[in-house]
C-alpha cells in the first residue's frame, strides 16, 4: 500500500512539466479578420495535421432545415469556380438553370399541377443537372489532396461545431491554404441534389438500418422536447428531401466565417515563417458577422420520468439519460469523474457489477456530455442485456449502483484511480497528431482559449468524494430520467 | 521576348483563374512540390538469450513506454471444431489471471496505474501489448510478462467470455453490414480456415484445457518478435527484458499449411427487411508478395479508393446511389488476398447498382486506365510515404510483422519500385489475369420484395438463411 502511494505521488508530479513544455511550444495568432491560428511544432516526421473548426452545427439550424449544417459540410468539398470547373462562365449559367428548373418544379408540385406537367418539369430538372455535370470536374479538392499524398481527409458535423481535417506532407502548406481560403470565400455547391441523395443514404445507413442509431434518435427526441439537441443531427427524411441550394447557401454565408473559426496545425511547422503564408491566403477572407443570437430555447427542467420503446428487428438494448449542466460549470467535471467511476475499465462499478459479477450485460458504457456541450446536456448510460436477462434487469442494477453513489462516498483509492486515468488519457492526447489538432481547436473555440486544457487537471484533482455524492443525488433522480428501450420486434424485452 | 511571352501566359492564366480569388494566387493544380523523403527510423535489433527478437526505438519526448510482442497464434490455427476460440483465448489470457496474480488483482493494479496490458488477435497473429508511464515500467512489465508466459485462464473468466461470445452471436444479425461482411469473407475464403465462422456449438465446446494447449503450442520466444518504443535506455531495457522474460523457455513450433481458398461463384443472397442493400463482390487473387500484387493494389485504388475512384464517382457522386462505396485489393499473407468492391445502396436500385459495379470491373479489364488517373493514385502512394514514419511504435511494429511473416526486409521498397514502374498496360494485364467478374462471389443483403429486378436475372442465386 505504501509503495502504491509513492507511485501516485510520482504520477502527480510528472505531467505538469510535460504540459508546461507543450504549452510553451504552442503559438497562437489572430488575423485581422478574426481567424485564430494555432501551431504546434513536432518534428517527428515532415507532415502537418490540419484541423479547421467552425462554431457552427446542428443547433444553428432553423426549424424545417434540420441537418442543413451537415449538408453544407458535404457541399464544402465540392470546390470553387477555380477548383472543379471546366468553364466557370458556362457552369455558373448551368447551375442557375438547375435552380430555376427546381423552382419551377416545386411550384408545380405546390399547386398540384397535372401529372404530365410534373413529369415534364422533372425531366427538365434532370436535364439541367446533366448539363451542369458536363462542365464540372467532380471531387476536385480531393483530387488535389490525393495527388499530394493526403491522409485522413474528412469532416464532421456535431450539434455545436463543424470541423474539416486533413494531414499532408509539410511542404504542401501552401496548397492547403490556397484551397481552403478559396472554399471559405467562394464555395460552389455543385451536384447539390445528387449529394442530397447521398445524405439520404447516409441517413438510412446510420439512423435507420443501424439499431444504435435508431435508438439514439428516439432517445434524444424524448429527452429534449424543446432544445434542438432533440432533433436528429442528420435531419429527417422529409427535411433532406426538401433541401434547396439557396437555403443551404444562405446558411453557409450566414455562419462560415474566419471570425468563427480556428485553424490548428500540428506537425512540422515553423510558426514565425508559416504564419506569413497563412496571412497571405487566409487573411484575404472577409470578416463575417458574429454568431447571430438564435434565441435557442432552453430545455425546461424535466419533472417526470420519460420512457420510450422502439420496436426493431434487433436484439434488446437500453439507453438511460439524465439532464445535467455543461462546462465550465464545475458539476460537469464532477459528472466526468462519475463517468469514469461507473464505466472506465474492468474495475469500474457498472462493468464489474453488470458484466462480470451478474453476467447480465454484454457491455455497458456511459457518456458524460451527450449529445453536445455548448448547452446543458445529458449523462447517458447504454447497456445490452445478455439473454435471458432483460433490459428491466439492467435498469434495476444500474439504479442500484446510482443509489450507492448517492449513499456512500467513493473511496480515496477509487477517486485517485480515476484521477490517474483522467491524467493518462489527457497525456495521450497531448502526444500529437490529428487528435491533438482537434482537441486544441475545440478548447480554443468553446472554452475561452486553448490554455483551458492546461487548467482542467487541477479541477479534476480538486473534486471531492462529497461533490460526487452531491451531484449524484441532484441529477440521478427518476423525474430527471429518460429511458429508451429497444424491443425486439415480435419478441420480448 | 521570351520574358514578355511568359508574362502574357501568366496574365492569361490569372484571368482564367480570377474568380473570387486575388489575381496573384496560383492555380492549385499547377503547384509543384518535391516528394519529401521520410527520415527513416531503424530500430535497434537484439536477441535475448531465449531467442526472442526485440526491436527497440528510444523516444524521450513523453514519459511513456509501449511494447507489443507478436506470435503466430492467429485464428487460422485454432481447432476446426472450435472456431472462435482464438478470440476467447485472447480475452481470457488478459482477464483470467496470470502467475501469482488473480484476475481482479491484475485489473486493479493496471487501472490504478492508468496502464494497460492487452491481448489482440487476428487471422495470423496474437499479440500481447503494454503501455505505461515510465515511472511504472517495472511493475507493468512484470504483469505483462505474467500474462504472456503464465496465463491462468481462470475457469470462471472463461465461462464469462463464452457467455459474452454467445450473446455477440445472438446479436450478429442485427446490422445488415455486419451480415454482408461476414458472409462475404466466409464465401470468398471457402475451403480455407480464414472463411470459418463461429457457432454457438463451437463456442460452447471450448475448455480451459484447449486454451492452455493453444498457449503451450504457439507461445515460444524463439518464434516471436517484440517491438518496444518510448522513454528508456536501450541497454537497460534489454537487461530488464532478460530479467522478466528469463523464465520463458524455447520450443519448437510447427505451423500447419492449408490449401488456398476455392470459392464457388454465385450470388449469395440474405433476406433482411431493410431499405438499403449491402453488396460485396470480388474474387481471390494473389498473395501480397506475389508478382502482380503491387499492380493489383494500384488498380484497386483506381476502382475504389476515395472520392476520385471510379466506384465513388459513378455510384455516389454522379448518381447519389450510396453514402458508402469503394473497393480494394486485400493483403494476402499466407494465402491469396481478394480484389473486391462494395456498396450500401437504396434497396429499390439493388440490381442497377450491382450492374453498375460490375461494369466498373469490366471496364478496367477492357480498357487501359488513363495516364492521368494512374498518376493520381501513384502520387498518393508515393507522396504519402512520409506518413509511414509518424509514430515510432508503428514503425517498430511494422518491422516486427514483416519479420514474423518471413518477408524480405525491403518488402516495402520493392512494392514502391513496382508502383513507380507500373503502366496502364500493367494494370490492365493484372485485371485480365486475376479479376474475373463472371466468377465473382457476390453477397447481397437486402429486402427482395423491393428490388428493381430479381437477382436471378443477374446470375445464379444461392439463398443464405440467417441463423
Amino acid at each position: 500500500m505504501r509503495l502504491k502511494v509513492l507511485w501516485l505521488v510520482l504520477l502527480l508530479l510528472l505531467p505538469g512539466a510535460l504540459a508546461q513544455q507543450l504549452r510553451e511550444q504552442i503559438r497562437k495568432y489572430t488575423l485581422d479578420n478574426g481567424l485564430r491560428v494555432l501551431m504546434v511544432p513536432d518534428k517527428t516526421a515532415p507532415v502537418i495535421h490540419f484541423n479547421l473548426m467552425f462554431d457552427v452545427g446542428g443547433v444553428d439550424e432553423a426549424p424545417g432545415l434540420g441537418g442543413i449544417a451537415h449538408m453544407v459540410e458535404h457541399m464544402a468539398f465540392k470546390g470553387t469556380p477555380s477548383i472543379g470547373s471546366l468553364d466557370w462562365a458556362r457552369e455558373k449559367a448551368a447551375l442557375e438553370a438547375i435552380d430555376k428548373a427546381r423552382a419551377d418544379l416545386d411550384r408545380a408540385l405546390a399547386s398540384r399541377a397535372s401529372q404530365e406537367e410534373v413529369q415534364r418539369l422533372t425531366a427538365a430538372f434532370n436535364q439541367a443537372r446533366e448539363e451542369a455535370k458536363k462542365l464540372a470536374l467532380p471531387n476536385a479538392i480531393d483530387q488535389l489532396f490525393t495527388n499530394n499524398g493526403e491522409q485522413g481527409l474528412n469532416a464532421s458535423t456535431g450539434y455545436d461545431r463543424t470541423d474539416y481535417r486533413v494531414s499532408l506532407p509539410s511542404n504542401r502548406l501552401e496548397l492547403y491554404l490556397r484551397v481552403y481560403a478559396d472554399v471559405m470565400m467562394n464555395a460552389v455547391f455543385r451536384s447539390f441534389y445528387e449529394e442530397a441523395d447521398v445524405v439520404l443514404e447516409e441517413r438510412r445507413q446510420r439512423s435507420e438500418n443501424d439499431p444504435n442509431g435508431a435508438l439514439s434518435e428516439v432517445f434524444l427526441r424524448t429527452a429534449f422536447q424543446v432544445h434542438p439537441y432533440g432533433r436528429p443531427l442528420i435531419g429527417s427524411r422529409e427535411e433532406i428531401q426538401g433541401y434547396r441550394v439557396d437555403k443551404a447557401m444562405e446558411f453557409w454565408k450566414t455562419h462560415y466565417h474566419p471570425n468563427r473559426a480556428v485553424l490548428v496545425m500540428v506537425g512540422d511547422v515553423e510558426p514565425e515563417r508559416d504564419i506569413q503564408l497563412v496571412r497571405r491566403y487566409m487573411g484575404v477572407i472577409p470578416r463575417g458577422p458574429a454568431r447571430p443570437s438564435l434565441n435557442i430555447p432552453a430545455e425546461p427542467p424535466q419533472t417526470d420520468e420519460r420512457r420510450v420503446t422502439l420496436e426493431y428487428n434487433a436484439q434488446p438494448s437500453l439507453l438511460i439519460g439524465f439532464h445535467k449542466p455543461t462546462y465550465p460549470n464545475r458539476e460537469a467535471y464532477v459528472m466526468d469523474m462519475i463517468d469514469s467511476i461507473l464505466t472506465e475499465g474492468r474495475t469500474s462499478r457498472l462493468f464489474r457489477r453488470l458484466v462480470i459479477q451478474e453476467q447480465a450485460a454484454l457491455n455497458v458504457s456511459a457518456s458524460s456530455a451527450s449529445p453536445g456541450f455548448r448547452y446543458p446536456n445529458m449523462f447517458t448510460i447504454s447497456a445490452q442485456p445478455r439473454a435471458p436477462r432483460t433490459t428491466a434487469d439492467l435498469e434495476r442494477l444500474i439504479y442500484e449502483e446510482l443509489e450507492r453513489l448517492k449513499n456512500e462516498p467513493v473511496t480515496p483509492q477509487e477517486l485517485q484511480k480515476v484521477r490517474n486515468q483522467t491524467r493518462a488519457a489527457y497525456l495521450r492526447v497531448l502526444q500529437g497528431g490529428p487528435g491533438l489538432a482537434q482537441t486544441l481547436a475545440f478548447y480554443e473555440l468553446f472554452f475561452g482559449g486553448y490554455q483551458r486544457i492546461f487548467e482542467e487537471e487541477a479541477i479534476y484533482n480538486a473534486i471531492t468524494a462529497e461533490e460526487i455524492q452531491q451531484a449524484a443525488r441532484k441529477y440521478f433522480t427518476p423525474q430527471n430520467r429518460t429511458v429508451a428501450t429497444l424491443v425486439t420486434r415480435g419478441g420480448s424485452r | 521576348m521570351r520574358a514578355l511571352w511568359i508574362f502574357f501566359v501568366a496574365l492569361l492564366a490569372s484571368l482564367a483563374l480570377g474568380q473570387g480569388v486575388p489575381a496573384d494566387w496560383p492555380d492549385p493544380f499547377k503547384l509543384q512540390f518535391q516528394r519529401l523523403q521520410p527520415a527513416v527510423m531503424q530500430p535497434t535489433r537484439v536477441q535475448l538469450s531465449n531467442g526472442l527478437t526485440v526491436l527497440l526505438i528510444e523516444d524521450r519526448s513523453l514519459p511513456f513506454v509501449t511494447g507489443r510482442v507478436y506470435l503466430r497464434a492467429g485464428a487460422i490455427y485454432e481447432p476446426a471444431d472450435k472456431v472462435g476460440m482464438s478470440g476467447i483465448f485472447a480475452s481470457v489470457m488478459r482477464t483470467g489471471g496470470a502467475g501469482n496474480r488473480s484476475a481482479d488483482q491484475i485489473d486493479e493494479t493496471l487501472e490504478t496505474l492508468a496502464a494497460s496490458v492487452s491481448v489482440s488477435t487476428d487471422n495470423l497473429f496474437t499479440s500481447v501489448a503494454f503501455n505505461t508511464l515510465t515511472e511504472n515500467l517495472d511493475a507493468v512489465l512484470e504483469i505483462w510478462a505474467d500474462v504472456l508466459i503464465r496465463p491462468r485462464f481462470a475457469q470462471e473468466r472463461l465461462e464469462l467470455e463464452k457467455g459474452r461470445a454467445l450473446e455477440a452471436i445472438r446479436r450478429r444479425n442485427d446490422q445488415p453490414t455486419q451480415i454482408a461482411v461476414r458472409e462475404f469473407v466466409r464465401r470468398i475464403n471457402e475451403g480455407h480456415p480464414a472463411g470459418n465462422v463461429s457457432s454457438a456449438a463451437s463456442i460452447q465446446s471450448i475448455t480451459q484445457a484447449d486454451l492452455l494447449a493453444f498457449h503451450q503450442r504457439f507461445f515460444k520466444p524463439n518464434v516471436a518478435v517484440l517491438a518496444i518504443t518510448g522513454d528508456f535506455n536501450t541497454q537497460e531495457m534489454v537487461a530488464r527484458l532478460e530479467r522478466v522474460l528469463g523464465g520463458w523457455p524455447r520450443g519448437e513450433v510447427t505451423l500447419p499449411t492449408f490449401a488456398p481458398p476455392s470459392p464457388k461463384p454465385g450470388i449469395y443472397f440474405v433476406q433482411k427487411e431493410t431499405n438499403q442493400s449491402v453488396i460485396y463482390m470480388g474474387n481471390p487473387t494473389v498473395t501480397a508478395y506475389a508478382p502482380g500484387y503491387s499492380e493489383l493494389d494500384l488498380v484497386s485504388r483506381v476502382l475504389g479508393d476515395g472520392f476520385n475512384s471510379r466506384l465513388f464517382v459513378e455510384v455516389r457522386t454522379k448518381r447519389g446511389l450510396a453514402y458508402a462505396t469503394g473497393g480494394a485489393q486485400s493483403q494476402g499473407f499466407g494465402w491469396p488476398g481478394f480484389f473486391y468492391g462494395a456498396s450500401i445502396s437504396r434497396v429499390e436500385k439493388t440490381a442497377e447498382v450491382i450492374e453498375l459495379m460490375l461494369a466498373q470491373f469490366r471496364d478496367l479489364r477492357e480498357r487501359p486506365v488513363s495516364q492521368e488517373e494512374l498518376e493520381l493514385f501513384r502520387n498518393n502512394i508515393l507522396n504519402a510515404e512520409v506518413f509511414r514514419f509518424t509514430s515510432r511504435q508503428a514503425v517498430a511494429e511494422r518491422i516486427a510483422r514483416t519479420q514474423m511473416l518471413g518477408l524480405p526486409a525491403d518488402y516495402y521498397e520493392q512494392y514502391v519500385r513496382q508502383i513507380q514502374a507500373a503502366t496502364p498496360a500493367d494494370l490492365q494485364r493484372v485485371m485480365q489475369q486475376y479479376v474475373r467478374p463472371e466468377q465473382f462471389v457476390i453477397v447481397v443483403v437486402g429486402d427482395r420484395r423491393q428490388f428493381d429486378k430479381p437477382l436471378s436475372s443477374l446470375g445464379n442465386v444461392i439463398e443464405v438463411p440467417l441463423e
